[in-house]
């Protein structure tokens, strides 16, 4: 049956035309010469003061990038990139150490305050240094108050500032970004920097580890449950640039942590090219938890413009007893490949991926999971819900796999996929493998085939079926949205509220 | 940036070009259709599919194809009693048509070689695109098959039965069935024989306004064998397929299944049993076009994993824009009863139309284990009781078949099956 009016007015509400986040700002900027090469990998990684085995691990990406071939199985479709036409880096002149409002740039205050982030938070943004001990805790107190969330910061290619850090280091957590790691704690960096996404993993992803300027780096230790949520704000500003942040996470024995990521970009007709990698590692009886509201500018209503977004996350379930879970909301961008997969190699360990994609005007995604089932007894749960409308493609291409030696793997993929209007296109691609005779698959992309129980329950207090399944399925993926904070939860309520009437396969 | 050479040929693939020269002398056609040979054998010169190659995923035909046996003209395949008694039976052996076709009030049949000759079979021979494998291979060599045409309202009581037999060497072969207006029929096609032949078969039908056809493809090829199979179908308006396939055997199977919605009010069901036993690779790939409003489709597929058996399921439906009100359902639920066995399924939608019904499930699991116990505390022992689960799982789609003849004959089979790999 058709999309409800219901549903079909939400979706409008985001529409391409409608996007906010599409201003730029102008600010005195630090870059690299356009194109790629190995000198400009060397510039990278001076202007980031690494170690030179950092630069050579860059470099060893970089040469084996260039023996690879541009992926072509994803059912999207772009011009050629041309990879000499881009800014490498790119990054707000800095002033050193501003140590009160005034004295931050006033134009990257007025990014964040348009982009709606409450003042206090603002200020912490900024990266006021407090002196004043007592006053910190002030500002942490009030944060608190209002949820307290530690940000980094992400401008263009560098880290501008990261909340916190003091308090979480009390609790031993490392917040920083992935360039301070790197001078900071090299060792751990070394450790696991690469162990879940190698260099030679995929053609995005090597490009990735040879030009990466900035991201976040999370390290929660043993015993520790991160007291607070820690968060990402990716801004794109600056023509002509492509932003290649890595993201690394660690949670060791029995952690855990939840983290979220936001991302914006001004709006322009060029395509802006975002190649990102992340990494989670968790170890035994850790947990993972990794959100994401992805809002790129996704090009206007002709399709012009928009964000090229090719992205590899990969969570590694090392320990056993382990746990990550991927949760995302996909508005944004033009293009949008991206596959947050987990590795369930401990025994008893889980895997999820909870994801609502939305797309409008001439967007394309291709997204979706990857369980690998490596350990005994590991499951993985996935749920996803595409919805297309205008002349937008939305693919969810998931993959279950059982290595032989993983007893007792069991898997659940729901994925529903709702068309409004008929130039636009669902597809599903789920690929399935056993090859364990324990393992245990399902796969479903009808709607009637949630619990029959938990059906029959709502429905028999008189509630009809779809509302009962639409209950069901919301409530589900409403208790994990929920716990993203505020600023990134708007979106991703909007989107809740749409309803399954309709919903095809 | 792209560094990379052409690979090199494997011998397979310089086995099968080698033979194209050798056999070109040989092969009937008239300059249209030798062009078309040409055309083919140039897809091969660019390599067989590989994993790279998306509809070819699962089976790696330039890695699994390690050997190309030669054409053997002293083969001599024997024709086999068919499943139905009854039936009229037409047998291609060893990739050669009889040249007695038989006789049937409302049906013709034609040799294939004779349509290559006078060049009418040549429209039939492209292949759909440049990932068509087994398109090109039978294009380039086929030297045989029948046509057959069933005239408009014709309805036959028995079934006709196409045999093709192979005892070895290689054989390229080619059904084509026309299905006139209204008419009715059952078509069995059966693959078969004693040798290690690698083989390549398509057979297409159309079927014309209310006509309804059953099709079962019986595939019990020795576990020595490669069988490469294709069937295409055009389903006209208000006219309804029933295809069963069953893949009982063979060493490295494909079968893929093309089927097109032509005409309002089209139905198609695919009914399939895959029995893996053995140190085999078996493949079903599926590609539904629901290409106009109001068609109807179920698929169900149902797979038993034994031995170090590898079973694919693809299937993937097309729901073309101007396809309103489609209705289509599919469902691949696999049985693996072996450590080392596997099976992969990739189970596709691609929908364009916004008022549809489409879905799709797909389940892979062991016996179940309160089933089990629920037969062996009414005394079964696990051996009987684990073959009733194993039977009822793949009857259970024959029994839909709905003639009581063919079901007869269809778990004849199953049993055959299961006696010599239960």
């Amino acid at each position: 049956m058709p999309a409800v009016q219901d549903t079909i007015d939400r979706v409008r509400k985001i529409d391409v035309d409608q996007y906010k986040y599409g201003f730029q700002t102008e600010i005195a900027m630090d870059k690299a010469p356009k194109g790629l090469s190995e000198d400009i990998i060397r510039f990278i990684s001076a202007k980031k003061d690494e170690p030179s085995w950092m630069l050579e691990w860059r470099l060893e990406a970089y040469r084996r990038w260039l023996t690879l071939d541009e992926p072509t199985w994803a059912r999207v479709h772009y011009p050629k990139i041309d990879f000499q036409d881009i800014y490498f880096y790119a990054a707000p002149k800095s002033t050193p150490g501003p140590t009160s409002l005034s004295d931050v740039d006033p134009e990257l205050l007025k990014v964040y305050e348009k982009l709606g982030i409450p003042l206090r938070e603002q200020e912490i943004l900024a990266g006021v240094q407090k002196t004043d001990a007592s006053e910190l805790e002030e500002v942490s107190d009030n944060v608190y108050k209002s949820g307290r969330v530690a940000v980094d910061a992400v401008f263009d290619s560098v880290s501008v500032v990261t909340t916190f850090k003091k308090e979480l280091a009390q609790a031993g957590v490392i917040f920083c970004s992935i360039s301070e790691a790197i001078r900071e704690h090299p060792e751990l960096v070394k450790k696991y920097l690469g162990s879940v996404v190698p260099t030679s993993d995929n053609y995005y992803a090597t490009l990735n580890s040879a030009v990466f300027t900035d991201g976040s780096f999370v390290f929660v230790p043993k015993g520790v449950r991160c007291p607070m949520e820690l968060s990402t704000y990716f801004r794109m500003n600056e023509k002509n640039t492509g932003q290649f942040e890595r993201t690394l996470i660690i949670a060791e024995e029995g952690a855990y942590v939840s983290y979220l990521e936001g991302c914006t970009a001004p709006q322009r007709d060029e395509n802006q090219l975002h190649a990102a990698v992340v990494e989670l590692v968790a170890l035994d009886d850790a947990e993972i938890k990794y959100s994401t509201v992805q809002n790129w500018y996704p090009g206007d209503a002709e399709g012009k413009g928009g964000i090229y977004n090719f992205v590899t996350k990969r969570g590694d379930c090392r320990g056993d007893r382990s746990k990550i879970s991927w949760t995302q909301v996909e508005t944004g961008s033009a293009i949008t490949w991206k596959y947050p997969s987990c590795i369930l190699r401990g025994d008893d360990s889980q895997g999820e991926f909870y994801s609502i994609a939305v797309s409008n005007g001439y967007q394309q995604v291709d997204s979706g999971t990857k369980m690998i089932h490596l350990g005994k007894n590991t499951s993985s749960r996935i749920i996803s819900k595409g919805i297309a409308a205008g002349f937008s493609q939305n693919t969810y291409r998931g993959q279950v796999s059982a290595h032989r030696k993983a007893t007792n793997a069991r898997n659940f993929t729901n994925c529903d996929s709702l068309l409004i209007g008929d130039q636009c296109g669902a597809h599903t691609v789920p690929y399935m493998e056993a090859k364990n005779s324990t393992a245990q698959f399902e796969h479903e992309a009808t709607t009637s085939k949630i619990s029959e129980d938990q059906k029959f329950y709502v429905m028999q207090r008189g509630i009809p079926e779809e509302e009962a399944i639409a209950l069901i399925v919301n409530g589900f993926v409403k208790d994990v949205i929920q716990q993203l904070p505020m600023e990134f939860a708007v979106e991703a309520q909007k989107l809740i509220g749409i309803s399954l009437e309709g919903s095809v396969g | 940036m792209n560094m990379h050479a052409q690979p090199q040929r494997t011998p397979a693939e310089t086995a099968l070009i080698d033979a194209f020269g050798d056999r070109l002398s040989l092969l009937p056609g008239d300059g249209a259709v030798m062009l078309k040979r040409d055309d083919a054998i140039e897809t091969i010169k660019h390599g067989l599919p590989t994993r790279r190659v998306e509809s070819w995923h699962y089976t790696d035909l330039r890695r699994l194809l390690n050997t190309v046996p030669d054409f053997d003209p002293a083969a001599m395949a024997k024709a086999i009693a068919p499943i139905v008694d009854g039936s009229t039976v037409v047998s291609i052996l060893n990739g050669k048509s009889d040249a007695k076709v038989p006789v049937l009030e409302g049906v013709s049949f034609q040799r294939l070689s004779e349509k290559l000759v006078d060049g009418s079979a040549a429209p039939g021979l492209d292949p759909y695109g440049s990932d068509d494998a087994i398109g090109a291979l039978n294009t380039a060599f086929v030297a045989d098959g029948y046509f057959v045409d069933i005239a408009d309202g014709v309805e036959l009581e028995k079934p006709v039965e196409l045999q093709n037999l192979q005892a070895g060497g290689q054989t390229h072969v080619r059904l084509t069935v026309r299905v006139g207006a209204g008419a009715k029929a059952v078509i069995v096609e059966r693959q078969t024989g004693d040798g290690a032949a690698l083989g390549s078969s398509v057979s297409q039908i159309v079927l014309d306004e209310g006509a309804e056809v059953t099709w079962l493809i019986v595939q019990e090829q020795p576990e020595t064998a490669t069988h490469l199979a294709q069937f295409k179908a055009h389903i006209g308006k208000n006219a309804k397929l029933t295809l069963f396939v069953m893949n009982a055997g063979g060493k490295l199977v494909r079968q893929e299944i093309m089927v097109r919605t032509t005409g309002e009010g089209a139905d198609f069901k695919l009914r399939g049993i895959n029995l893996l036993a053995g140190d085999t690779h078996t493949d079903v790939t599926m590609v539904l076009d629901h290409a106009v409003p109001h068609t109807t489709s179920t698929e169900i597929v149902r797979n038993v994993v034994t031995g170090k058996a590898r079973g694919v399921f693809q299937g993937r439906i097309n729901v073309h824009q101007y396809a309103q009100k489609t209705n289509a359902k599919m469902a691949c639920n696999t049985l693996l009863l072996s450590d080392d066995g596997e099976f992969s399924t990739k189970p596709e939608l691609e929908i364009f139309a916004d008022d549809v019904i489409c879905g799709h499930g797909a389940t892979v699991t062991e016996i179940d284990h309160n089933h089990l116990f629920y037969l062996m505390a009414r005394g079964v022992d696990e051996k009987s009781a684990r073959g009733l689960l194993v039977k009822a799982f793949v009857a259970e789609v024959i029994e839909e078949l709905d003639d009581e003849a063919i079901v007869e004959a269809l778990e004849a089979r199953l049993d055959g099956w299961f006696a010599a790999h239960g």
